[in-house]
This record gives C-alpha cells, sequence and structure tokens, in this order.
C-alpha cells in the first residue's frame, strides 16, 4: 500500500502547481479560520474572567454561612464574636494556588455633601492587601488612595459627580451601625475611582477597612469577607475545596465559594463559547471538504486514461485507491504547513499585542465584567491540534469518492475512447 | 327642612369611611402637638431605648428630637412636606434623606422614613372601603381596607385598619405588601387622656419576616393646640439645641 503509491500520489500534486496551490491555500486558511475563532473565542473567555473576577470579585470569595444572599451587617465571619482575621488570611495564604488574600467589611450607608446625599455600598477594604487581589484600586482617576486609620475614602467617579464633590472635600457618612445607632462621621475625599461598571461608580464608596469598622460599631476582627485571587483562574474550584477542608474545623461554618460559583452566568457562558469550538470546526471543514473533493474528482477524472492503464496492467482498484488518498494525504500536509505558517506569527503577534478594536466597538460589559474592546487571542495548543487533525481528516474524507471513482474506471472502454 | 335633618342623621349613622380615617388623624395630631416619647426597639441583635421629644404642625411639618441616650443626644429629623432631613450633631451636620431611602428604617427602629411622610396621606393615596362593620371582641368597630389608587406612588399592597366606633381609636393597622403577603403590624394600645384628649399612648410595631422583632413607642407627655407655627420646622431649628 505503500512504497511507489505514496510517491506517485506526492509526484501528482505536481501535475498541476498551480491547482494544488490553490487549494492548499483554501484549506491552509480554513486552518487558520478555524485555529484564530478558537482562539479569539478563548480570548473572550479569558478577558471575562480575568476582568469578571479580576476587577473586585476575586477568584474565592470566604464568608459565613448565614452572610449570603441577604448580606447582613451582623452576619461576619466567626459570627458576633468575629474571627482571627490574620490567622484566617495565613491560612488562606498557605494553599498552593492562592496568590493573595484580603478582608473586606460591608456596610449600606448614605453619602452627603452640601445639598445632595447618595444612598451607597460602603466597601472596607486594606489599603495593602486589596490591591493584590483585585483592581479596584488602580482605577484612580484623581486624587490618591485613603490612609488606614484615618477618615478618608474613595468615592465612585459617578458618585463623585452626583455629589459635586472632589478629592479634597468633605462628606459626612451615615450607616446603621451593629449596636443600633446610627454611625455617622466626617471624612475627606482622598480620592476618586473608575470601573467603567456604572453600577460600580455610581454606588460605591471604598473606605479603610479600620475606619468602617468604627463608624459601624464592628469590632476589628468582624469582617464579612475575604477575597483571594489564584495564580490562574481556572485553579479556583480547586484551591477552594482545598480551603474549604483546611478550614471546615471552623465554627460558625464559612461558606468558601469560587467564581465559577459566585457567578454562574459567566460559567454558563463559557460552556456555551466551548460549545461553539466543534459548531466551527465541522461548518469550516465542511465547507473546505467540497472544495477538495471537487478539486480531486477533476484530477482523477483528467488522469483517467492513466488509471486505466494502470489497472490494464494489473494494478488493483485497491492500489488505485491508495495513490488517490496518499496524494489527498500530501496535499492535506502541505496544506498544514502553509496553514501553520500563516496561522502561528499572526497568532503569536496578536496575543502579544491585541489589535485595537475600537475603531469598530467600544468598552462593553458582559455579566459584569468590563471588555476592553481589543482583540485578544488565545493560543491553546490542544485546540490547535484538534484542527490539524480535523484539516487532515477532511483531506482523507474529501478523497474518498475521488479515489472510488478513479478505482472503478473501466480500462477497455476508457481506453478505446469511449 | 326634614329632609336637612334626614339627611344629616343618615350622615352621621353612616360615616363614610374616608371621613373615619380622616378624623382619626386629627384627633391623633389635633392642629398642633407638642410631646415625649420613649422608643424601645427589640432586634435579634440589639436592644435599645430612646427617649425623644417631638413637636407637629397639621400633617405637614413635623420634628423629633432625640434626647437619650447621650450617643445620639441631639440628634433631629425635620418633616416639612415630602422631604426629610436628618440633623446629627457629632459632625454638626443636615442631610437630606434621599428617596430612595424612604422604605429605610428611621433610627433603626421598624418604623420607615416612609412612616413619618406618609402617613399623612393616606386619604389622598388610597381607596378606603369599610371591609367590617360590627362586634369584635364585644366592641363595635369598622374594619377599613385601603387600597392604593393606581396614580399613588406607594409601597403597601393594602393597609387594614381596625377602628372603635365608639371613640374613634384605631385599634391595629395592618400592611401588606405587594403580593397580598402580610408585611408588618401596629398595635394601638393603653387608651389614656393626654393634653385633654384620649389618645392610644402606646404603638407597638412588629415586622411579619422577624418574629420577636419589634419597635414599641410609649408618649409620656402629649399635648395639643401648642403655639407654633411653620417657621419653627426649618432647617435652623433643626440644628439649634434647646
Amino acid at each position: 500500500m505503500g512504497g511507489p503509491w505514496i510517491k506517485l500520489g506526492w509526484r501528482n500534486l505536481g501535475r498541476n502547481k498551480r491547482r494544488t496551490i490553490i487549494t492548499a491555500t483554501g484549506l491552509g486558511f480554513g486552518y487558520f479560520a478555524v485555529v484564530f475563532m478558537l482562539g479569539w473565542a478563548e480570548g473572550l473567555k479569558a478577558e471575562m474572567v480575568e476582568n469578571g473576577t479580576g476587577l473586585l470579585t476575586g477568584q474565592i470569595q470566604i464568608h459565613s454561612e448565614e452572610y449570603r444572599p441577604e448580606r447582613s451587617l451582623y452576619d461576619t465571619i466567626g459570627g458576633a464574636e468575629g474571627a482571627d482575621v490574620g490567622a484566617l488570611l495565613a491560612a488562606v495564604a498557605a494553599d498552593p494556588a492562592v496568590a493573595a488574600a484580603a478582608p473586606r467589611v460591608y456596610a449600606g450607608g448614605l453619602i452627603s455633601s452640601g445639598a445632595s446625599t447618595s444612598a451607597g455600598m460602603l466597601l472596607g477594604i486594606d489599603p495593602e492587601l486589596e490591591p493584590r487581589v483585585s483592581r479596584i484600586l488602580t482605577g484612580l482617576t484623581a486624587g490618591r488612595l485613603p490612609n488606614s486609620g484615618v477618615n478618608e475614602l474613595l468615592l465612585g467617579s459617578e458618585m463623585a459627580r452626583q455629589l459635586e464633590v472632589a478629592p479634597g472635600g468633605e462628606v459626612v457618612v451615615v450607616a446603621p451601625a451593629a449596636d443600633g445607632s446610627m454611625g455617622n462621621d466626617l471624612f475627606i475625599v482622598s480620592g476618586i475611582f473608575r470601573t467603567g461598571l456604572s453600577e460600580v461608580d455610581a454606588s460605591h464608596a471604598l473606605l479603610p477597612l479600620d475606619s468602617l469598622q468604627r463608624l459601624v460599631a464592628l469590632e476589628p476582627s468582624r469582617v464579612h469577607e475575604i477575597a483571594i485571587a489564584t495564580a490562574d483562574p481556572w485553579l479556583a474550584p480547586e484551591a477552594a475545596t482545598r480551603i474549604e477542608r483546611a478550614l471546615s474545623p471552623l465554627r460558625p461554618a464559612l461558606e468558601i465559594e469560587p467564581w465559577t460559583r459566585l457567578q454562574p452566568e459567566m460559567l454558563d457562558y463559557i460552556t456555551l463559547l466551548d460549545s461553539w469550538y466543534w459548531i466551527i470546526l465541522v461548518i469550516v471543514f465542511t465547507i473546505a471538504l467540497f472544495g477538495v473533493a471537487n478539486t480531486m474528482l477533476m484530477a482523477t477524472f483528467e488522469r483517467r486514461r492513466e488509471f486505466a492503464v494502470m489497472l490494464a496492467l494489473g494494478t488493483t482498484p485497491v492500489q488505485v485507491v491508495s495513490t488517490v488518498v496518499w496524494e489527498a494525504l500530501a496535499l492535506g500536509v502541505l496544506s498544514l504547513l502553509a496553514g501553520a505558517l500563516l496561522t502561528f506569527p499572526l497568532m503569536l503577534w496578536w496575543s502579544q499585542a491585541p489589535p485595537d478594536m475600537s475603531f469598530l466597538y467600544g468598552d462593553f460589559t458582559m455579566f459584569g465584567a468590563l471588555m476592553r474592546p481589543v482583540l485578544r487571542v488565545e493560543i491553546e495548543p490542544a485546540q490547535s491540534l484538534w484542527s490539524a487533525g480535523a484539516l487532515l481528516l477532511t483531506a482523507l474524507v474529501a478523497a474518498i469518492y475521488p479515489a472510488a471513482h478513479a478505482a472503478r474506471t473501466p480500462p477497455a472502454d476508457t481506453l478505446s475512447g469511449l | 327642612m326634614l329632609s336637612i335633618v334626614a339627611l344629616s342623621f343618615f350622615l352621621s349613622a353612616r360615616e363614610s369611611p374616608r371621613e373615619i380615617i380622616d378624623r382619626v388623624d386629627r384627633l391623633l395630631r389635633g392642629e398642633s402637638s407638642h410631646g415625649v416619647a420613649v422608643m424601645e426597639v427589640v432586634t435579634e441583635n440589639w436592644e435599645r431605648s430612646l427617649t425623644m421629644e417631638m413637636w407637629s404642625l397639621g400633617v405637614e411639618h413635623s420634628l423629633v428630637r432625640i434626647l437619650a441616650p447621650p450617643k445620639e443626644a441631639g440628634t433631629a429629623t425635620l418633616k416639612a412636606s415630602d422631604d426629610i432631613w436628618n440633623y446629627l450633631p457629632k459632625v454638626d451636620r443636615t442631610i437630606k434623606i434621599p428617596a430612595s431611602m424612604m422604605m429605610g428604617s428611621w433610627m433603626g427602629s421598624h418604623f420607615t422614613n416612609d412612616d413619618l411622610v406618609k402617613d399623612s396621606r393616606l386619604v389622598e393615596d388610597y381607596d378606603i372601603e369599610i371591609g367590617f362593620e360590627g362586634s369584635r371582641d364585644g366592641v363595635e368597630v369598622w374594619e377599613l381596607v385601603l387600597t392604593p389608587r393606581p396614580e399613588a406612588a406607594v409601597v403597601w399592597g393594602r393597609i387594614e385598619y381596625q377602628v372603635r366606633k365608639g371613640d374613634l381609636m384605631p385599634v391595629w393597622a395592618r400592611y401588606y405588601d405587594e403580593d397580598g403577603k402580610p408585611a408588618r403590624g401596629l398595635t394601638f394600645g393603653d387608651f389614656k387622656t393626654m393634653g385633654g384628649r384620649l389618645v392610644p399612648t402606646l404603638m407597638d410595631m412588629r415586622p411579619a419576616d422577624k418574629p420577636g422583632e419589634r419597635t414599641t413607642v410609649r408618649y409620656q407627655k402629649l399635648e395639643f393646640g401648642v403655639p407654633i407655627d411653620e417657621s419653627y420646622f426649618s432647617l435652623q431649628n433643626l440644628k439649634s439645641r434647646k
């Protein structure tokens, strides 16, 4: 089956070089299209997950079991007694997948400046630890970060606009406190932040953790959340399970949730994107299949006298089939080389420097994740291999009918010119 | 002449539900009033008691100032028409409560800011019908059903109100949400003569979704017809400690 039939198949590619080049280019471009679209979908996924979890949520969150969904001020980690936050952070950081962890306190309150008052979410953060977990503090558009221990805060850009207050300005913050009183105090706006998520920019104020605890009468040991960043978002579910095991002796019980459970709609969308892979693969290569089959059929039709001679000289139909199939396979390999030559430099380039697409579309948000208007691609070696396999398979399948047709060439009729 | 007498007799025997609510409301407020009350708030997480002094003029104006505990003494709430301001003595600032916080708790109690503003507007915002008229536990009562008018911006799906026929004293009010589920119940009690009128001196609010929690207001002193006018209910006066 091998031997001369491979050589014969390979040499036939040179019979009509232009046709071979066109077909190989077509197949190669199909390969590029598939790898590029899959890479783009991967890039979209990565962008969504990184921004969706990295902006504020973190990849894993720890709460008291009671905390969600009511998010009551009283349901702190460790209950009313609170917990040794430092020890908890250390225990969490011991996990190999965990990059950083930071405590947070939440309270609902009013922020007032002059005649304007806004209802807002007061988020108490540790100015040292928070930047390692989320990017919320990197979006500073004016001013500076608040200092721990003093009454300073950051306002979302939209809230600052509504309150008509600038860095250095003074606001009154009022929040129901854990002892039943109305916590109230003056705060200096140290800076303005902008995330691009309008609901966050219009409703969030960031305070040093200790200042917020003092305002709402919570002991320093009482926090609502520990937000965790993992080295890779996809490591979060496993890490959450390990942390859950490590912290399971603690009472009252904790709820440790990776982003896949905190933002299930994001995971659903990713599952949907994954199913696109097969659809894209099938569509592109089905189109290619008919193109290649057509070319091969033409090529074998041209050679029907040659096949007739071969068959007349004692070549078996199986050997005729094999030479056509080898030819198709050689074409497939050639196309793959051409495709890879086109695909990988481009993909490598785009993955390093994503092209700016802002001329087509601006920032947009998906499931609470801010998406940059760039064409971000991610190279997945497994997908490239799968696509290569699909390309060779396409070439083979496309050869079956022309090969069978060639093998059934009636020698006498063909040679007599019928 | 005879027909007029007959008509007036007919009216007093069958009072319109609107008139009942209106009269109950006026009985409790008078044209102007001044009083001192203790508010006890019990929640799952804490219990506290606030002593407060209050002034009201008609249904549009009221001022409440907290006298004790010391941590919150001086904190005051001013209601003028539809707006509420809080004065915070610790920071010496006055803040206006935004519309979005109207359903928020007033001073940590089970009363909302909305209760301070909208209670005076029952007659305007609701269609009122008599749901029951007769004897309950040996007392002749009306039970009024208040359904919001289509155009009214209110939060309750329905309010039921029981009023004693004999002396027009309210007995209880039950608030239902938009799905018709009970949201909270307000009970009146300790009917006593204060400031020359029979008034309920106790109000007890219990949320339906948090069993065991309550806010109880007890009047210690109440007088009517005090000499104050609209200028008393100013932001200036909200700040000043007398």
